[in-house]
């Protein structure tokens, strides 16, 4: 009798355990885990606690991702993905062009492309004439610059015999990275006199572009880890790199201390004109749609801004924001040229390949 | 209050979930023996060049701090590249020695959280007295001055293969431009210069031994009798700690300017989505970038940072053996990939000294069934070029390629007529229509791959006898021993193990030649590719 009692009650309890598991369990907010592919620079921002909190707190979502350049992923596998989050319109565009519309995309963060540089390179530009200072910030001109890199002008032609070979910029592939194909967009429109590239004067720049990017061998095909590199090793392996201004925000914020080290040494340079870099996010389905409302959340936005260098809709000024660690961020973007169309740019790409 | 209980629900399903895991068979990962473990826990499999053998004791040190087991395996950097490129599925990260590779090889996008974990140039050490006589000291030395002392026979060098390890590959991409007199965007369209294409030859006759990865390089020198190597500096600085305690003349460290690169050391994590994998690289990942461990890395002769070194570890960087810190290192610029993969073809091919490859293969009785098969598939991993290419193993322009086929007798003797694929495809039939049978006498093989040996200028070729055996060999050590120096060379002879070989035998055999032991008994194929980098 007693035994059996004892089976009961032991009964009784599992099924209230498991009734308390099920009833949790539909109560909590279910958290979606969305996979896709990401360009290397915004991976800091999806691998921020303060971020991953909202996104799983308010919209239950919880960002997976892989990196890939914002061209490689068009053409990547996408079988399990849920988004693509490249760094421009241009690989938006690319993507509807080999796949057709997405379920939706919008521009979700911007940033312009800068030059990273180190202080003794600043000084032998500005002593040629190359710079000009306004406020903290440098605007580098860049006719100026292509015509130096046209030329093969050596570095200790402009008083840099430290540094091996001629001036060069190392960018990205081109043809796989964003940061690298947007240099080169913006390269094409400063060798088409400051005027964006059409398919007009395409055939006359296309072989100087080739010609500058010839020069380059070797290029990686990921912006964080270029621009790591420029940070690591020194004037002489990098001494300028494209790259985006969020990169120098971001390092600032995230790691002061290291900044700190470096900041006397370190130099962002905006190019004039420059160009945006405008992330898209492309919702594939509708758990990526989920992850695209997580990132539009104002805080979400003020977060990628503060912590993580992009300028958005509501954060694009830097007197809006108190206490950015890295020297030298613009106010304004103001010298911009339009990257140019998806046909131009998409010759360029198949050009430098 | 739910939010506890669910918590505590979470933790006691997790438990249970992690107890059932244990019971599940472990993954292929964990199998097998890694070159060096260390620490308890999670445990993360780490594809690592040679060069960071001399951070073992860090590496166990982090591992035990960020409480991770941690394996790895050493290999080449480009081999590194190829397992990126098919995946890398056995590995949680990687670890080559410039960040180059790991980019050419993640075409499958799988790597994140890569950091640099120390930066050292590849360099020249060429001994003390000779680098003075050569006027290398204190001076700006181009990579010309180094090959004209190279060319007119002052200086004899040896370096790693350029198709199997980063420094060797760094070195020769250097050569190249020195010899075209570019400074940068090196084309396919140079490496097809009939001029370039001799004068490269001529330098790499100078060769005269290279191996497959940096840290045996620096072994191998230290054991032998040569006068320079290409090498990091940091093994360099490790070599003359070795040469000075030994009484002997140091290296004098040159940076050419016009060939010099820098290996960044890159670890990085291969994600194949195991989240406590994950976590347990980037614990480790962290403890390595402490400041403490970062001294210590540095005391090992590796920079820590491009702008000088630490006062602390100030006297590693030894300026009397030319070490320079202040310098501002600035490396040349690597080809793109197209025309890298080009350059690395053509070494192989048609520029490095051709190869004397001497197989001894063992076809005595107990290798009947896996042992045979294991063998032959280790065969057409070399012989049928096919194959031999996708590893960068093709046989080179006029490369000779004998097996000798043995048990306590030698059972036949086979050549390839000439270098052509043909050739090779027909020596690999020869090898595998043989059955096996009888006992064991692998000193009788290797006296006659020497005597093989003396028929040819071994000045012209790189030689290198490769046996392949799975058993216990009668003992006639003693009585090869004795008969090594009537021949008047050493050529070295390399073993691959499986089955239950004797490692003994054969470490003394490789002890005796200046050459190293596999394991084949795990990867032969790999085994066989780390063997022939070496030649």
């Amino acid at each position: 009798m007693k035994k059996k009692l004892i089976g009961l009650v032991l009964l009784i309890v599992i099924m209230i355990v498991i009734g308390v598991i099920y009833f949790i369990s539909g109560r909590a907010p279910k958290i979606v885990s969305v996979d896709g592919y990401v360009g290397g620079e915004k991976i800091e921002l999806l691998e921020d606690a303060e971020v991953q909190a909202i996104f799983e707190e308010k919209y239950g979502v919880q960002a997976d991702y892989s990196r890939a350049g914002s061209l490689d992923m068009m053409t990547a596998d996408m079988e399990g993905m849920d988004y693509l989050f490249p760094s421009s319109s241009i690989a938006e565009e690319y993507y509807e062009d080999l796949h057709g519309s997405p379920q939706q995309s919008e521009i979700v963060l911007n940033t312009p492309i800068v030059l990273y540089t180190h202080r003794s390179v600043l000084d032998a530009f500005d002593s040629h004439g190359l710079i000009t200072q306004s406020g903290s910030s440098y605007y580098v001109d860049m006719p100026k610059l292509v015509e130096l890199i046209q030329n093969d002008t050596a570095w200790a032609d402009i008083g840099l015999p430290e540094l091996y070979g001629t001036i060069s910029v190392d960018t990205t592939d081109p043809s796989s990275s964003n940061s690298g194909n947007m240099f080169s967009a913006l390269l094409a429109n400063v060798l088409n006199g400051g005027q964006t590239l059409t398919e007009e004067n395409l055939q006359q720049i296309l072989p100087q572009l080739e010609d500058i990017f010839g020069k380059l061998g070797y290029m990686e095909t990921s912006s964080s880890d270029l621009f790591s590199q420029f940070l690591r090793m020194g004037v002489g392996a990098k001494p300028i790199i494209a790259g985006y201004e969020s990169q120098l925000i971001e390092y600032a914020a995230l790691y002061p201390d290291q900044y700190e080290s470096m900041k006397d040494d370190i130099v962002m340079l905006y190019p004039a004109p420059t160009v945006w870099s405008t992330h898209v996010f492309i919702a594939l389905d509708d758990n990526g749609q989920l992850l695209l409302n997580a990132l539009l959340d104002e805080d979400v936005q003020k977060l990628a801004w503060e912590k993580h260098g992009f300028r958005t809709g509501n954060y694009t000024t830097v007197s809006e924001s108190e206490d950015l660690t890295a020297v030298g961020v613009a106010d304004d973007i103001t010298q911009v040229t339009q990257v140019p169309s998806y046909d131009v740019m998409k010759v360029i790409i198949e050009q430098l390949q | 209050m739910k939010k506890r209980l669910a918590a505590l629900l979470i933790t006691f399903c997790t438990v249970v979930a992690a107890a059932g895991c244990a019971l599940l068979p472990v993954g292929s990962s964990s199998d097998g023996d890694a070159d060096f473990s260390a620490g308890r826990g999670e445990a993360i499999r780490i594809l690592s060049g040679s060069e960071n053998q001399e951070l073992e004791e860090i590496i166990a040190d982090c591992a035990d701090e960020a409480g991770v087991r941690v394996e790895i395996d050493y290999q080449g950097s480009v081999n590194i590249m190829q397992q990126l490129q098919n995946g890398a599925p056995d590995y949680d990260a990687v670890w080559p020695a410039s960040s180059m590779w790991t980019s050419l090889g993640d075409t499958q996008h799988l790597v994140k959280h890569s950091q640099s974990v120390s930066l050292t140039p590849v360099v020249f050490g060429i001994r003390m007295s000779l680098a003075g006589e050569l006027g290398f000291i204190g001076s700006d030395v181009s990579v010309r001055d180094i090959l004209n002392a190279i060319t007119s026979d002052r200086m004899t060098f040896c370096m790693t293969s350029a198709t199997q390890s980063n420094s060797g590959a760094s070195a020769y991409i250097g050569f190249l431009y020195a010899l075209l007199g570019k400074q940068e965007g090196l084309t396919a369209g140079d490496l097809q210069d009939e001029a370039l294409r001799t004068e490269v030859r001529e330098l790499l006759n100078g060769v005269d031994r290279s191996s497959g990865s940096s840290d045996w390089l620096k072994d191998m020198f230290l054991a032998g009798d040569y006068d320079a190597m290409v090498n990091y500096e940091c093994l360099i600085i490790d070599a003359n700690e070795q040469l000075i305690s030994e009484g002997k003349e140091p290296l004098y460290i040159v940076y050419p300017y016009d060939g010099l690169s820098i290996a960044d050391s890159p670890l990085g994590y291969v994600d194949h989505d195991d989240d406590k994998k994950e976590e347990a690289f980037l614990a480790f990942q962290e403890a390595l970038m402490t400041p403490e461990s970062q001294s210590a890395i540095e005391a090992t002769g590796r920079r820590i940072t491009a702008n000088g070194v630490s006062e602390e570890n100030k006297e590693i960087f030894n300026s009397d053996w030319g070490v320079d810190t202040e310098r501002i290192l600035s490396p040349i610029q690597m080809p793109e990939s197209d025309v890298l993969m080009d350059a690395l073809n053509l070494y192989q091919t048609d520029f490095k000294k051709p190869s004397l490859n001497i197989y001894c293969l063992d076809f005595s009785g107990s290798m009947y069934g896996e042992g045979e098969e294991q063998l032959e598939d280790a065969m057409s991993q070399i012989l049928i070029q096919e194959n031999a290419q996708k590893n960068l193993l093709q046989a080179s322009e006029g490369e000779v390629n004998i097996a000798i086929l043995f048990n306590d007798g030698i059972i036949s003797t086979f050549q390839a007529e000439d270098d052509s694929d043909k050739s090779l495809a027909k020596l690999y039939d020869e090898i595998t229509a043989q059955e096996p049978g009888g006992g064991t006498n692998i000193y009788l093989a290797a006296s006659e791959a020497y005597r093989i040996c003396m028929d040819y200028d071994l000045e012209d070729y790189t030689p290198a006898v490769i046996l392949m055996t799975d058993g216990q060999s009668s003992d006639y050590s003693m009585e090869f021993e004795r008969g090594l120096p009537e021949y008047g060379f050493i050529v070295p002879i390399f073993s691959i193990t499986f089955g239950d070989a004797d490692p003994e035998q054969l470490e003394g055999l490789a002890a005796l030649t200046d050459a190293r032991v596999f394991d084949g008994t795990e990867n032969l194929t790999e085994a066989f590719r780390s063997v022939k980098g070496y030649n």
